[in-house]
């Protein structure tokens, strides 16, 4: 029967305050929270609280907020290319350095920060079919700020079996790099020396438009497509990052250049989702593609499927596999005596790579009806540790490490 | 009928009898005449609810239009306002909400015993039942000769939030008004403690109810396991469908859900019973807190 899988709520509380059956706004607020534990053998750590709640109103509006404050610490890749020597780099800050041995990855040991991010918003029902919400966001880290803006309307169609939501939202994201931002493509200085520097801090603005549509496919299956178009403008280099330039006969480092990335990037990205329920179970299903004019594409395949070992139970086993195209300015090292590139980055992330996720969540109702999470991930990203253009003792080293960490979260009544 | 306050931990409960059952509001505050008359009012407002909507009192708006005999009968603005409640969950439910149906108890008699009537029975009663055959035109309504209207799948709720309606415009403790299970909690209590409400769980008589912590929020439950009939194996519960005339065979024991309003609570727990063997999913499909006894 086709009440069956039509949601009446909004309807039937509609109905109710028009005979004056709404009294004092019934007050159901959910406040849960959630902390994560990430790890990165010798490389990152970081621990992440979230509190978040919902306020839902019983004229349908709602109000909500979320508080995140994570801690990270460790050591991350610099860019830098392995050496038959010790390595010593100059700390972003200007004062002091640190080493690296031979053949060993440069890593920044320096890596140490903490974030705090609020972010709230509401959503009012204009009525029975739309509704709008908005919502600000900010946060900061000793290094970095973030402010945002985002809106969305949001339509229900055909007996609420199709839903399109147009989205817009607004970043500006401020960077203040210890001893400031350093002169792109400039050598890296030793301790003690001048280092050029860019003035003042680094400013970047960021332009999102979606839209997306959700739609009921038959008695079992919602599927969700979505389409989001971002413009970046302003500084978008990361100012802690290297670049070496080797010898053309040795391969080992002569010199080592701060990166530089170009200051505008547009974005596209394809989302689709398909939820299907089955008897008890649900699997869900979706793929995400990526294309930017840095020259990037990349594709996201996830798969979780849900089964209910009863009412309040469940195992929600999770593979997520990731594939991703380097970008045009990447480049492991350059050499000397080469003409410098327009833009240039050894950042990994901007990289060729393959990542593999498999987790498994577990997830149960506990007292007065709050659900308590457990979630285990395990995350392996790898690339070409010997690219086709590395010679001489290059060759002889690792220069994309395998990256793999660790995720362990505990969450209750708020699922991540 | 006998009210009774008395003192239960930190609050004052107001019990009464009314609406075929007990009802009971507890107070989150200190002082006793105010629970005193606190607890009259939620009575009273409960019995001029009971008396206008009864079926069997002629002073009351529904007595009227079911004795109207086809004519037509204007209605206050709060009898009004309940029948577009009905009307509006009439459309919501495709029919299957009907407050014209209470006609099929004449046949459907649910004491446990196997007296099944016969189809023919059920068919034969079904030209003076559905809500389409009823011409409402606020404030006017024509109930054709031989229909019957029965506020009885409201009253309680409606009642419940009625109540809270009435004690939140004079008061600014906390309280929660319950009415055989079908309650409303309303204001943040003095200690910051939310409600304890039990679920009972008919079905598992040993295992303990179910606590539910209600800060603000109404619960209501349809079905009673005690109501049905029996016969040849087949167990016939008292919820009618009111296009068939026949009782809906799949229908769980009992279902109860969390909502904003008791009467939305209650509407929603209603037509999960009605949905019979998929009500557990109607209710995924509401989203919210639920609980099914099968």
């Amino acid at each position: 029967m086709a009440a069956t899988r039509k949601n009446l709520r909004k309807a039937v509380v509609a109905a109710c305050s028009l005979v004056g059956l709404n009294g004092a706004a019934a007050e159901a607020t959910e406040i849960g929270s959630a902390v994560l534990f990430y790890t990165e053998p010798d490389r990152v750590s970081a621990v992440e609280a979230v509190v978040a709640g919902t306020h839902a109103f019983s004229s349908g509006h709602s109000a909500n907020f979320k508080l995140v404050f994570d801690a990270l610490t460790g050591a991350s890749a610099n860019g830098a290319t392995p050496a038959s020597f010790t390595q010593t780099f100059t700390r972003p800050s200007g004062a002091g350095s640190y080493q690296t041995g031979p053949a060993g990855t440069p890593l920044d040991d320096t890596f140490r920060d903490t974030r705090t991010a609020i972010s709230g918003g509401g959503t009012l029902a204009l009525n029975r079919m739309t509704s709008w919400q908005g919502g600000a966001y900010v946060s900061t880290e000793h290094d970095y700020t973030s402010l945002g803006f985002n809106t969305s309307l949001v339509r229900d169609f055909h007996q609420r079996n199709t839903t399109v939501a147009l989205r817009a939202a607004f970043f500006s994201d401020t960077i203040s790099p210890e001893g400031g931002r350093p002169d792109p493509l400039a050598s890296m200085a030793p301790v003690g020396a001048a280092q050029p520097r860019l003035q003042g801090d680094g400013n970047k603005d960021v332009m999102d438009l979606g839209l997306g549509v959700t739609r009921v496919l038959g008695r079992a299956t919602v599927a969700h497509l979505n389409y989001t178009f971002s413009k970046v403008q302003g500084y978008q280099t990361d100012p802690y990052k290297l670049v070496s330039q080797v010898d053309p006969v040795t391969g080992d480092p002569d010199d080592y250049l701060f990166e530089l990335r170009p200051t505008d990037r547009a974005r596209h990205v394809l989302f689709g989702r398909v939820n299907h329920h089955l008897a008890r179970d649900v699997v869900s299903m979706s793929y995400r593609f990526l294309t930017d004019d840095w020259g990037i594409q990349s594709h996201t395949v996830d798969l979780t499927y849900r089964w209910n070992l009863s009412g309040d139970k469940y195992l929600r086993p999770h593979l997520r596999w990731y594939r991703q195209g380097a970008a045009d300015f990447y480049r492991r090292f350059l050499v000397t005596g080469e003409a410098l590139p327009e833009a240039v980055s050894a950042d990994y992330r901007l990289g060729d790579m393959t990542a593999w996720t498999v987790g498994l969540k577990h997830g149960r109702k506990v007292g007065g009806g709050h659900d308590l999470t457990v979630r285990l991930e395990y995350y392996l990203q790898t690339g070409d540790s010997q690219p086709e253009e590395a010679f001489g003792v290059l060759r002889d080293f690792d220069l994309f490490p395998d990256v793999s960490a660790l995720i362990f979260q505990v969450g209750y009544s708020l699922d991540l | 009928m006998t009210e009774d306050l008395t003192r239960q931990g930190r609050d004052w409960a107001f019990r009464f009898r009314a609406m075929a059952g007990p009802c009971e509001v507890l107070l989150d505050l200190e002082d006793r005449s105010q629970a005193q008359w606190l607890g009259e009012l939620a009575c009273n407002e409960t019995l001029r609810i009971e008396k206008k909507f009864s079926r069997y009192n002629s002073e009351g708006m529904v007595w009227q239009i079911n004795n109207s005999v086809g004519r037509a009968v204007a209605v206050d603005e709060e009898t009004a306002g309940l029948l577009n409640l009905a009307s509006e969950f009439h459309d919501l439910s495709g029919g299957r909400f009907d407050i014209t149906s209470g006609i099929l108890r004449r046949i459907w008699t649910f004491d446990g015993s196997d007296r099944v009537p016969s189809r023919n029975q059920a068919k034969a009663l079904l030209g003076q039942v559905g809500w389409t055959k009823v011409k409402w035109d606020p404030p006017a309504i024509i109930l054709p000769e031989g229909m019957e209207i029965d506020l009885g799948g409201l009253g309680k709720e409606y009642a419940v939030d009625r109540v809270a309606a009435v004690l939140a415009e004079i008061t600014p403790a906390s309280f929660l008004v319950n009415f055989g299970g079908d309650l409303r909690a309303v204001g943040a209590r003095r200690d910051g403690r939310p409600w304890t409400v039990g679920i009972e769980m008919p079905d598992r008589p040993d295992s303990p109810d179910r606590q539910l912590q209600l800060k603000q929020g109404a619960l209501a439950t349809s079905g009673d396991a005690n109501r049905f009939l029996l016969k040849n194996g087949v167990r016939y519960p008292h919820i009618l469908n009111p296009r068939t005339g026949w009782p809906v065979l799949k229908a769980p024991r009992a279902v109860t859900v969390l909502a904003d309003t008791c009467t939305e609570a209650g509407f929603l727990a209603t037509m999960a019973m009605l949905s019979g063997g998929e009500a557990e999913e109607f209710l995924a499909h509401q989203g919210g807190k639920y609980w099914v006894i099968r």
